[in-house]
């Protein structure tokens, strides 16, 4: 996506380095919202939770800024071929980073409500979910920065393996739940939990999906390859 | 020789291309052009499919006026300058000096980058080549001139002043009338060379309106250097560089996603 060869409108070339640098600036912070709503599952860390909601207007503010410079380059700059694809792949990934930021922003809250009355429920699976989801994320930062294809495609394969967390972690949960009802308040929250990281990790393939095609013009397939969902996994058959 | 990629025939008729059904109205066929010394055109092949307009883009000197230039042999008026390769036309290689260079011109029509009107009236410009190839009675001549006149949207802005000189129309309807005049002996194809690089917006809107409906009907050849007017009006682009084709396609792909680097740098402004 980057060319080798400058624009021959300087001022062009400026603005898409700009558009570049919100870029970053927009992935690090989501990033930065993901890593402290897992500390605040992890360590009931509420000082955490706090800071993951109190960036989520910075991320809103940055999406505004990049859809009004998005817009001001379509409309002076006409852009043609990469630079029209790497113009409008920013336009909806910034959405999809503001929408995982909400994400992160959500769990934090939920967590610290989930420490406050969860009873012997095991973290263990969550966590490991939460770290999965975090590197994908940064994979998928780096493949934006990077204007990476190749690793934005790994990333989409990648995402199979939070779709199998998330349906293991949904059946342990039921499990906790149906073996003593004082765990449904605690199980219920990390249950949404759970969903709004799968829901990230859905986010970040469709990051990767604008990467591939802002990179080389060609779409990746439609249907991603899936972990499989609880409905599909015998849920309910016992 | 330079390194430039230069695709083969059947790529420039590749998969995303017009299909295999549809008629081609003009081929270009290892087209070599040379001025004296100067090697103008190397082996060009290239389709000109019917009812569609195939826009040649590229940096000033790339070849594309030469290549709108070899259609209805313009060259023919100069020693020195010479053809070789076939361009097909109604199943005819039109290079070979049998060809009937009057009816040729008639039925490939130019229109250029200045406006050109004749000096003498708005009627009589368009009558003038319609009398060198048709007898038609004097009703007859009022017809094809209102019909080519309105078809270029000129009628209504001129049905009261016919017979006033041409030349005291502004830029744009100067223009429209030699579109007007290339269309009213009836032409198959339409050669374009840059229409509206003098016009204001406005005239080049209505232009290339009117692009869009002459399509229908004509096969039309342009060479442009406003991308985003070849973006608007072409269903085909074609890319030249140094007097080679470097890649053919559709508009869509070719502004999107072409295959070639040195499209891809043209396109983007990278260029040099």
């Amino acid at each position: 996506m980057p060319h080798e060869r400058s624009h021959i409108v300087s001022s062009f070339e400026q603005e898409l380095e700009q558009l570049r640098a919100m870029m970053v600036k927009i992935g690090r912070i989501v990033e930065e919202q993901v890593s402290l709503a897992l500390r605040a599952i992890a360590d009931h860390d509420e000082a955490a939770a706090d800071e993951a909601t109190r960036l989520d207007p910075d991320v809103d503010e940055l999406e505004r800024e990049v859809e009004g410079l998005v817009i001001r380059l379509l409309a002076l700059r006409s852009p043609m071929g990469a630079d029209l694809r790497e113009i409008v792949a920013a336009l909806k990934i910034t959405g999809d980073l503001e929408r995982i930021g909400d994400y992160a922003a959500s769990i934090a809250r939920k967590a610290i409500k989930a420490a406050s009355s969860e009873g012997h429920i095991s973290l263990s699976g969550l966590r490991s979910m939460g770290r999965l989801v975090r590197e994908n994320l940064g994979r998928t930062v780096e493949a934006v920065i990077n204007h990476d294809a190749h690793q934005a495609m790994e990333v989409w394969h990648a995402d199979r393996g939070v779709d199998e967390h998330y349906v293991t972690l949904f059946r342990e949960l039921v499990t906790y739940m149906m073996e003593d009802a004082r765990n449904i308040r605690a199980c219920t929250e990390l249950l949404f939990i759970a969903k709004n990281l799968e829901r990230i990790g859905d986010h970040a393939t469709n990051v990767a999906e604008r990467v591939y095609y802002a990179v080389t013009g060609e779409n990746l397939p439609t249907l991603r390859p899936r972990g499989g969902s609880p409905d599909t996994q015998g849920l309910g058959k016992r | 020789m330079t390194s430039v990629p230069l695709p083969s025939s059947e790529h420039a008729a590749g998969p995303s291309d017009t299909g295999p059904e549809q008629e081609v109205a003009l081929s270009v066929r290892d087209l070599n052009f040379h001025y004296g010394s100067h090697h103008a055109l190397h082996g060009i092949s290239l389709d000109f499919p019917a009812r569609c307009v195939t826009a040649m883009i590229g940096p000033s000197g790339c070849g594309k006026s030469t290549l709108l230039r070899v259609f209805n042999k313009i060259y023919d008026l100069y020693p020195g300058q010479r053809a070789t390769g076939e361009v097909l036309f109604d199943g005819r290689n039109i290079l070979e000096d049998s060809i009937n260079l009057d009816m040729l011109r008639a039925r490939i029509g130019m229109v250029f980058q200045k406006p050109t009107p004749f000096p003498m009236s708005i009627y009589d410009n368009i009558a003038f080549g319609v009398r060198l190839h048709e007898k038609l009675s004097r009703t007859e001549m009022d017809e094809r001139v209102q019909d080519v006149l309105t078809r270029v949207a000129l009628w209504n802005e001129v049905r009261d002043r016919l017979h006033a000189p041409a030349t005291g129309l502004s830029g744009g309807q100067q223009q429209r009338l030699c579109i007007a005049r290339s269309i009213a002996t009836r032409p198959e194809v339409l050669l374009l060379d840059e229409p509206t690089s003098a016009l204001d917006p406005i005239s080049t809107a209505r232009i290339e309106e009117l692009l869009d409906e002459l399509k229908e009907e004509f096969t039309i050849a342009i060479v442009t250097h406003n991308m985003q007017q070849a973006a608007r009006c072409a269903d085909r682009v074609a890319f030249f560089y140094l007097g080679r084709l470097v890649e053919v396609d559709t508009a869509d792909r070719i502004f999107t996603n072409p295959r070639q680097k040195q499209t891809q740098d043209y396109i983007t402004g990278r260029f040099g």
